[in-house]
């Protein structure tokens, strides 16, 4: 095993920034085509040649906030199963042509949407298609493989419990959300898995997989004239369906403090998340907040990594993330550090925020983002997976390609006085939803002053928050 | 856990690129590299390509855990860190400040064998990076503040990837295991004893005797041309003198007898297992084969492994196997997770009775079509960005001796034969071979010591 010198969460905010780059030669999106077949179904096609691979991106407008409440985790299994099984391959059968072709179909679903990638040699285009279309149209649900993937998504969601940065973030949303809205896990819990049953996978797929319902994006090396005669071919001939409307509610920000408190006895540290619900996908805020976020705790010289990891050798990485999402989603300061330094970690993250409102970042800090976003952001549009991905999901969110091409300039135009607005408006101060999991025996009376309101689980007990019995 | 997109393309990020990944012969991407040794004996590589305004720029430098001796593990891994915390011109923080602010980012990974460090930057940063890298190279500085906080920071490393970390913790357990006289027996990290006693003479003492220039090889790939990188290089680099390198590690594992077993009694909802075999070090003829057989056993939903125990006796959630770039000979590591309460010892029987099949009779056709075919994929997947080239251009060259070998390995995978995939099987994959490590969820007061 080799060991990187960074926490892996400072190589996601690189996937994750959407502006522009630093030298005079700026940064465009490549062109890209969009099409509405007849039958709804949006079409967005983006060539880029050099390396032979096309990647397909269908995203699908329903994601895991339409699970019926006492069944979440069905819109991530009806993603998974609809390569187990179509009209005319087995699920192992689908396995077996995938692989040959060194390709891939992927399928899954987040809060918002669900997505199904596939990815593909260009020699293989006409194979890939095939497979691709043939998840997304054709599949059958066989009961065993219905069982199949329920059994093991059980004892994944199990598997993920013995590893504690795997679910701090599901304990964490779920008690800032209160197990509503975005706090229901996209994965299921060990209960919500056995209430599954085939039928409400079917219906979920009949209501949200419409073609109305999705936008396909294929990026790559292909031509494509020739490639949307072929998409209109395939999926073409699929019925369009009046679409089912999902409402995702708006959950206000969590007024007072209070603190989850998730008991791992083995544990020899504590790892804690903190902060409030913030912002959504498109909020007019978003290029400052994501400079501002670059200094507090996006990046390795943040506020936050020189408190708690620079100076004081607290932990090995702490950062803080905004989560936007349709509605407003989570932000929080996410940490972890050895059971003793649990209550002076916390602190001191504390004090960087409070510090934050008080001073606001300076001139220098801010300049130093600006160029870091810029001159990170270039490879984050290198590939035509990315592109795929990046152009379905600006389509979603209904933003357009000044989203990247406009960068730079709205990147250069955020100012210390519109930070300071951004701190105020967008940073949680005295408000604030604390989760911990941690070694109880150890931690727990000292971890009570952050909190008036405080709760408590073990990581044994099936699902995250609330406790089963006061759903 | 989650499948969504942005997740998937963010563990690509942050994989290290390994040398299982090449193409065949009708696809090989070609890309022209420049290379040139410069007079302290450092080699360097340059690949052109201006599609993105940013470079991939690493340093791989021959130096790893396999250089350490007991009482100071974890040592070169340590040392990495504190070749971001202060030299001569950029002060402790310095480094990191000053990067960013002009648009680059940087990390660093060590392993058993090497020591890389990684800095991705926009054009416009180039001159700063060489100037940030000769600072280093010659001058680190080792400031004893820094060590106390650093090695608290490799503690809580440490306490996350291995004691909150059940794959962690079995992994090592197993490599002290398997191999009882090379240093690949210690982890990379270090034991936390050792974490707790290093010196700053112990720092000093590794810098000398690793990081001669003449030890290392820069890559560099993007929006650049090899003019201006030798020229760069011929100011920042060249003047560094060279000194010895390392020793080399003259221990050689001795040929395993016997099974070896262990178990971690741990609080856990799942159990855990891992197979250890030993297997020849990268340079080997036989390590295509070898690739080629555990991508048949393992790789994809329609592998052996994934058809027998996860979709068949589904007695697993997933079956997988790696094998580490080495130097030395190392371990082909077989991880299964099992159900909740199943036994590991019937996963570890499934997957002995599938060895067995492909050592009765050979694979078919359409198994080594598919397994090549899985090959050609991953290799332009590691190609198609420059971070992903740089470290691929520059795994082949520092294991494999010359980075144009990256370009005969597609001609190396298409000449394995169905027979080749039999023989390494029945080679490397047998019963007196292997180490297995099992985790088992125990209750409170086994867990107990």
């Amino acid at each position: 095993m080799s060991m990187s010198r960074k926490c892996s969460f400072f190589l996601i905010v690189l996937v994750f920034i959407f502006p522009a780059e630093l030298s005079a030669q700026s940064i465009h999106i490549p062109p890209h085509e969009k099409v509405v077949f007849k039958n709804g179904l949006t079409v967005l096609l983006l060539e880029k040649h050099g390396v032979p691979i096309v990647n397909f991106a269908a995203l699908v407008k329903t994601g895991a906030a339409a699970d019926p409440p006492g069944e979440e985790g069905l819109a991530s299994i009806t993603a998974q199963l609809l390569r187990k099984g179509t009209q005319k391959r087995t699920a192992q059968q689908f396995a077996a042509d995938a692989d040959f072709t060194g390709g891939s179909v992927e399928a899954g679903a987040g809060a918002d949407f669900s997505t199904v990638s596939g990815e593909f040699l260009n020699k293989d285009l006409t194979r890939g298609l095939d497979l691709f279309s043939d998840a997304l149209m054709h599949p059958v649900f066989p009961q065993p493989e219905v069982d199949k993937l329920l059994a093991q998504s059980l004892d994944g969601v199990r598997a993920a419990k013995d590893e504690p940065r795997a679910v701090l973030g599901t304990y964490y949303d779920a008690y800032l959300f209160n197990g509503n809205g975005y706090g229901r896990p996209s994965d299921g819990d060990e209960i919500s898995l056995t209430r599954i049953h085939r039928d409400a996978i079917v219906k979920f797929y009949e209501s949200y997989y419409v073609p109305g319902n999705i936008i396909l994006a294929v990026a790559g090396d292909f031509q494509s004239a020739e490639t949307k005669k072929k998409l209109e071919d395939v999926f073409g001939q699929w019925p369009s369906k009046p679409i089912t409307a999902v409402k995702i509610p708006v959950i206000p920000p969590v007024k007072g403090r209070k603190l989850l408190l998730v008991d791992k006895p083995d544990a020899t540290q504590t790892y804690f998340a903190l902060g409030n619900v913030a912002t959504a996908a498109g909020d007019p805020d978003r290029v400052a907040i994501r400079v501002v976020n670059t200094v507090f705790g996006g990046s390795f010289t943040s506020l936050l990594n020189e408190a708690l990891r620079v100076e004081s050798g607290l932990t090995y990485g702490v950062q803080s993330a905004f989560d936007p999402r349709k509605a407003p989603g989570p932000f929080g300061i996410y940490s972890f550090t050895k059971n003793e330094s649990t209550v002076p970690a916390i602190d001191m993250a504390l004090q960087v925020l409070q510090k934050l409102h008080k001073q606001g970042i300076t001139a220098e800090q801010l300049a130093s983002a600006k160029s870091y976003i810029k001159g990170q952001f270039p490879p984050s549009i290198e590939t035509s997976r990315q592109l795929a991905q990046i152009i379905a999901v600006h389509e979603f969110y209904g933003l357009d390609d000044s989203e990247i091409n406009d960068l730079e300039a709205r990147l250069d135009a955020v100012t210390p006085a519109i930070a300071m607005q951004v701190i105020q408006k967008h940073f949680p101060a005295d408000n604030l939803v604390f989760t911990l999991i941690g070694k109880s025996s150890e931690i727990a009376p000292a971890v009570q002053k952050f909190a008036e309101k405080r709760d408590a689980r073990v990581i044994s007990e099936p699902g995250f928050w609330p406790p089963p019995a006061q759903k | 856990m989650k499948k969504n997109w942005l997740r998937i393309a963010t563990l690509a990020m942050v994989c290290v690129a390994c040398l299982c990944c090449v193409g065949t012969p009708a696809f090989a991407q070609q890309f022209p590299v420049t290379e040139r040794t410069l007079k302290n004996g450092m080699k360097v590589l340059v690949q052109s390509d201006h599609s993105i305004p940013n470079v991939a720029l690493y340093i791989f430098y021959r130096i790893g855990s396999r250089n350490e001796r007991p009482g100071t593990t974890g040592l070169s891994h340590f040392f990495e860190h504190m070749m971001f915390n202060g030299a001569k011109k950029y002060g402790p923080g310095e480094l990191d400040k000053v990067m960013e602010a002009n648009g680059g980012s940087n990390n660093a990974y060590t392993s058993q064998n090497v020591t890389v460090y990684q800095d991705w930057f926009p054009r416009s940063a180039m001159p700063l990076i060489f100037d940030i890298e000769a600072d280093r190279i010659q001058n680190l500085n080792f400031d004893p503040q820094k060590i106390d906080s650093e090695r608290k920071v490799v503690a809580s490393e440490r306490r996350s990837s291995v004691d909150n970390d059940n794959g962690g913790l079995l992994d090592e357990q197993l490599w002290a295991t398997a191999f009882i006289a090379h240093p690949y027996q210690w982890p990379v990290i270090g034991w936390m004893s050792d974490i707790e006693h290093w010196t700053i003479d112990d720092l000093k003492h590794h810098f000398a005797m690793g990081y001669s220039p003449s030890n290392a090889t820069m890559v560099v790939v993007g929006d650049v041309t090899p003019e201006e990188i030798f020229q760069l290089c011929e100011k920042t680099i060249e003047p560094i003198p060279p000194h010895a390198p390392p020793p080399p590690v003259t221990t050689v594992e001795p040929p395993q007898l016997g099974e070896r077993r262990l178990v971690v009694h741990k609080p856990a909802e799942l159990p855990l297992l891992m197979i250890g075999y030993h297997v020849p070090q990268t340079n080997h003829p036989d390590f295509y084969a070898t690739n080629i057989l555990r991508t048949i056993l393992f790789q994809g939903e329609s592998s052996r492994m994934y058809q027998r125990l996860v979709d068949k006796d589904q007695i697993a959630l997933d079956v997988s196997s790696s094998v580490e770039p080495a130097f030395d000979p190392t371990i082909a590591i077989i991880v299964a997770q099992p159900k909740q309460a199943v036994d590991p010892e019937k996963c570890e029987k499934a997957i002995y009775e599938e060895l067995e099949r492909v050592k009765l009779s050979t694979i078919t056709d359409q198994e080594l079509e598919k397994a090549k075919n899985i090959r050609l994929m991953e290799f332009y997947q590691q190609v198609r960005t420059i971070n992903g080239r740089a470290n691929t251009i520059g795994t082949y060259e520092v294991f494999t001796g010359d980075y144009k070998k990256l370009f005969d390995a597609a001609k190396n995978y298409a000449a394995v034969t169905k027979e080749d995939v039999q023989r390494v099987a029945k080679a490397y994959f047998g019963a007196n071979n292997r180490t297995v490590a099992s985790l088992l969820p125990a209750n409170d007061e086994k867990a107990k010591p």
